[in-house]
């Protein structure tokens, strides 16, 4: 028996310091893991004492125990299911009263309870004292009070988990329902009569929770029993006598004596205080939800908020990019060294994951401070004050005051990052809002997609930039918008609603341990789950561009330029001392040391740095660096200018090549297909490839699409490109590009965000698709219908502006139907 | 049918590919005979051709004004007194460097 | 007269809960039950949600929801 690992159970209420006690007894062996099914997370460490290995399962914080919320359902579920050897009930000492409501539908389980009375300190301070005897007498259970943010109480809570689970002594105390009480007996007895329940779970709870109309409890009835239905309709018909012979509904007769229960034991083991605990908070509302100072005060959060993640993440990532730059250097050391134009798939593998991978990881320095300041704003107490302001207005759309958290994030004004703004969806209560939310975060303003359209904004309407910034910038939240009404009121009709009745918890100051804890635990779940799918399918996409390749017949093409250049190059040194230090195979090894040299004078800064740079390199090779550097040395310089010209024109080579391939590749290919869609868009077969350049292939999207819309550098006539039969690429196109990229199907991160998030493959898949139509669908309607009536891309912006506005506002006014009769 | 069905294909193909984090980058140096060349790119192998650069005076006037090029260079006459340059590729994705701190 | 008939201000104690299932069960379960005490404290900067003191808590809701609770106001 001794050896046995001992489960117990953490509940209570929110805002009673559970995470705290949680912490307290778990240390640093926690692990987070989802219950099955359900998107709640499971918390869970352990501790030993006395010799033995106590499992503590955090349960998640509930102000009642219905099966109204995935919640509550799991929390049940465990007790019943999972059969710890007791529950430690955590409740706040300083208003024990309201805790003592969730106590009783604890002790109704008739599971061991160690009541832990939390948060003394704070007891203390406002004068509240509590007989913990008595109540320890009158409930039937070990009562232990704590002050576990000062770490006080903690052997004592030991001691008490300790005893229970030796004991196993069930609670004393029953609640008396008065003139309930006949109609559970009668159901306890079909119970015992008519099922095998008793056996599993306290028939006194079954009946309790029967009386209340408990639907999850319906459901284990009729699990267990074939006769179910005939059991539940007799409850049913008890529950209609009870209304009409009492006037009151059942389950509120039951919550009412709840508190009549708790009501006396305040009054009989509590003294209260001098004063209520919230007024401190309630003082600093008066500033935080002022009618003008509120929004104000919440405008400044969020500036803060974006300031410090993004403006000031980006800084990090400058100091944290050479380490990845690192990595990447590394890589290319032991992959299978390149030749002038040929470089080993092997490499070319290795070196495309990578990026890949580092492309994700350098985000991660932004992600933890953002992470990091989400957490202040939960453990402060701020995030329901954010709900409160802007409630209303969420509302309209279909979504939650809990909503602007993750929109800010996704990017409100200024770009964002869809993947944390996803990931804090997780606190919205109602399922609808929270799917609808989760489902148009991904159209905010992402951040990596501004260079794209600052490049065109620059091109097509640098006249007027300030306008078009402003668009772009605005023109997501008024579609993104309307798109959430009309999908609550069609997809997601029938998704389940929750009441908004919320607590605004009094304002707390948030631990570093428990903010860094948090920050740290979900950068570490966005490496263990999205990058790695990220690496997985870059390497598909590696196989798409790879493949056919080039063919012979070009290759012999590209060989002969290669030789060309290498040639010319010869020449232009011949005579000088580098003509021998230079032939064959020297030639490749001075381009990569060129290579290598550049890459590392761009990560260093100073003059120090750089004379230990140069140092360095000088003593690899003191012949290329004469190359490289070559001072005041009229020879060397020419050497260097031709080395130049040489290496320029490899780039060139290598940039065609891969352009060429991906053309030709299977990714390519497919960019032509769906022409003759696309067209309308404006999109023609160049551009579709275009786009999957700039996006599959990573190959610079600011140079492809502007190589693509900008006007020949050369001067030729549009007209003359024109008459060539190439539509010239006017305004409208690139504000259609633009459109189409605000409405971009989210990145592949995002998408593994959406699903994480949701639980299901198929909203997944769907915040892929609706996106991809909507984009197509506006891009078409803005191109086509833009060109139909000759308008000039300012114009259609304009148009589209106004659409989009009218739009907005008209969904907004749209009736809401009756939720509650 | 067919189109629309591979429209469809190519944009779920698109759209699986990683947001790019863009942390830019950007390198001047001093080529010894009155020209700067520039280097520029973005942490995740991007390269920088076509984003826009500038150069200006201490008063902020703008000096000259280009692009990165296909190899994502940017080659430049050296003004004489103080400069700066600028890659700027929108908001959060800009680079300023002092003249002064532009070396051999 | 009903919750959400309420300005900030005045105490009232709260008569009764007349919508039952999930919202009723949830004033419930948030402290709003019959025969206690509360405080209207303000609305919203638009009105809407409605902030309550009760039992030394403060919870808020949405009028919608206020419309339920059925109240005897003390000052009003």
């Amino acid at each position: 028996m001794t050896n046995k690992k001992i489960l117990v159970a953490l509940a209570g209420q929110p805002n009673c310091g559970k995470s705290t006690v949680f912490n307290a007894l778990t240390g640093a062996s926690q692990h987070v893991a989802n219950y099955p099914g359900v998107t709640v997370e499971k918390m869970s460490g352990s501790y030993r004492y006395n010799g033995r290995t106590v499992e503590v399962v955090d349960l998640p914080g509930t102000y009642s125990l219905t099966s109204y919320s995935p919640e509550e359902r799991v929390s049940r579920d465990f007790i019943l299911h999972e059969k710890p050897s007791l529950v430690v009930n955590v409740t706040d000492a300083s208003n024990l009263k309201r805790s003592l409501y969730l106590t009783f539908q604890l002790l109704e389980m008739e599971i061991p309870l160690v009541l832990n009375l939390n948060m003394t300190d704070m007891a203390e301070q406002v004068g509240v004292v509590i007989d913990t005897e008595g109540i320890a007498e009158h409930l039937g259970v070990a009562v232990v009070p704590t002050s576990m943010k000062n770490g006080q109480g903690k052997k004592a809570l030991f001691n008490a988990v300790a005893a229970a689970a030796e004991g196993g002594r069930k609670a004393a105390v029953r609640i008396d329902y008065g003139v309930m009480e006949p109609f559970l007996r009668d159901i306890e007895k079909r119970l015992a009569d008519e099922t095998t329940m008793p056996a599993f779970y306290p028939a006194r709870w079954v009946a309790i929770k029967l009386m209340e109309g408990d639907g999850e409890t319906r459901n284990l009835v009729r699990a267990d029993s074939p006769r179910a239905e005939h059991l539940l309709r007799f409850t049913e018909r008890l529950r209609g006598d009870f209304e009409s012979r009492f006037n009151e509904a059942p389950e509120l007769f039951i919550a009412h004596r709840r508190y009549r229960e708790a009501d006396d034991i305040e009054r009989r083991y509590i003294t209260p205080g001098r004063q209520a605990v919230g007024t401190l908070s309630d003082r600093i509302d008066r500033v935080v939800c002022h009618r003008l100072l509120g929004p104000i005060i919440l405008v400044g959060v969020i500036w803060i908020l974006y300031y410090l993640s993004i403006v000031q993440g980006y800084h990090i990532t400058n100091y944290t990019w050479p380490l990845l730059a690192k990595i990447r250097s590394l890589a290319e050391a032991v992959t299978p060294q390149p030749g002038f134009i040929e470089i080993p798939m092997l490499r070319a593998l290795v070196l495309w994951f990578v990026d890949s991978v580092n492309a994700l990881l350098n985000y991660i320095p932004i992600l933890f401070i953002l992470f990091g300041l989400i957490a202040i704003l939960e453990d402060s107490g701020y995030m329901p004050r954010m709900a409160f302001i802007m409630d209303r207005f969420f509302s309209r759309y279909g979504l939650h005051g809990q909503s602007t958290l993750p929109m800010v994030l996704g990017g409100i004004y200024v770009g964002g990052c869809a993947v944390p703004g996803v990931m804090a969806c997780k606190g919205i209560p109602d399922e609808r809002s929270r799917l609808a939310t989760i489902l148009i975060i991904p159209m905010l303003n992402c951040l990596a997609k501004v260079p794209l359209y600052v490049l065109l904004i620059n091109i097509y309407f640098a006249a007027h930039k300030a306008w078009a910034m402003f668009f772009i910038s605005t023109i997501s939240l008024l579609i993104a918008l309307p798109v959430s009404r009309i999908l609550t009121l069609t997809i997601l009709k029938d998704k389940e609603t929750a009441p908004f009745v919320m607590e605004m918890p009094p304002y707390h100051l948030p631990t570093m341990r428990g903010v860094l804890g948090r920050a740290t635990e979900r950068v570490w779940l966005f490496i263990r789950k999205i990058t790695t799918i990220v690496a997985a399918v870059a390497v598909v996409l590696f196989v798409l561009l790879q493949f056919p390749g080039i063919n012979d017949e070009r290759q012999v093409y590209y060989d002969a330029k290669k030789d060309k250049a290498i040639a010319d190059f010869l020449s232009q040194i011949e005579g000088t001392p580098f003509a021998d230090d230079l032939q064959g195979e020297n030639l490749m090894a001075m381009i990569l040391y060129w290579k290598e040299y550049k890459n590392a004078r761009m990560l260093t800064k100073g003059p120090e740095a750089m004379s230990t740079l140069n140092a360095t390199y000088k003593a690899r090779n003191p012949v290329f660096f004469r190359i490289v550097q070559p001072g005041k040395d009229k020879v060397a310089k020419q050497a260097n200018r031709a080395f130049k010209n040489l290496y320029r024109k490899r780039q060139d080579l290598l940039r065609e090549i891969r352009k060429e391939r991906i053309d030709n590749s299977f990714l390519g290919r497919l960019g032509r297909w769906p022409e003759p869609v696309t067209r309308f868009a404006g999109f023609n077969w160049r551009v579709n490839v275009a786009l999957l350049s700039a996006f599959a292939a990573k190959e610079s999207s600011v140079a492809t699409l502007g190589a693509l819309y900008e006007p020949e550098e050369e001067g030729e006539a549009l007209e003359a490109r024109m008459a060539r039969g190439e539509a010239g690429f006017t305004s409208l196109h690139a504000l259609t590009l633009m459109l189409f990229m605000v409405l971009y199907p989210p990145c592949l991160a995002t998408s593994i965000a959406v699903k994480l998030q949701t639980g299901s493959v198929k909203w997944m898949l769907f915040s892929m698709a609706y996106p991809m139509a909507l984009g197509l669908v506006v891009a078409v309607a803005v191109f086509s219908g833009g060109s139909a009536l000759g308008l000039t891309g300012l114009q259609a912006m304009i148009a589209f502006y106004g659409l989009a506005l009218a739009l907005t506002v008209a969904t907004g006014l749209l009736k809401e139907k009756e939720r509650y009769s | 049918m067919k189109p629309i069905v591979s429209a469809i294909l190519f944009m779920a193909i698109v759209c699986a590919v990683p947001a790019a984090a863009h942390t830019p980058l950007c390198a001047c140096y001093n080529n010894g005979d009155d020209t700067v060349t520039c280097e520029g790119g973005f942490s995740d192998g991007s390269s920088a051709a076509g984003v826009q650069m500038r150069v200006e005076d201490a008063s902020g006037k703008m000096l000259i004004k280009g692009k990165m090029d296909a190899n994502s260079e940017f080659n430049f006459k050296k003004p004489d007194g103080t400069y700066r340059v600028i890659f700027d590729a929108g908001e959060g994705h800009v680079i300023e460097i002092d003249g002064k701190d532009i070396l051999e | 007269m009903t919750l959400d008939e309420l300005k900030p201000g005045g105490w009232c104690q709260i008569k009764r809960i007349s919508v039952r299932d999930r919202l009723g069960q949830r004033l419930m379960d948030m402290g709003l039950c019959p025969g206690l005490h509360l405080r209207v404290v303000r609305n919203a900067p638009l009105e809407d949600p409605m902030e309550v003191e009760i039992e030394g808590r403060f919870i808020s809701l949405r009028h919608t929801e206020a419309r339920f609770v059925e109240v005897e106001g003390h000052d009003q």
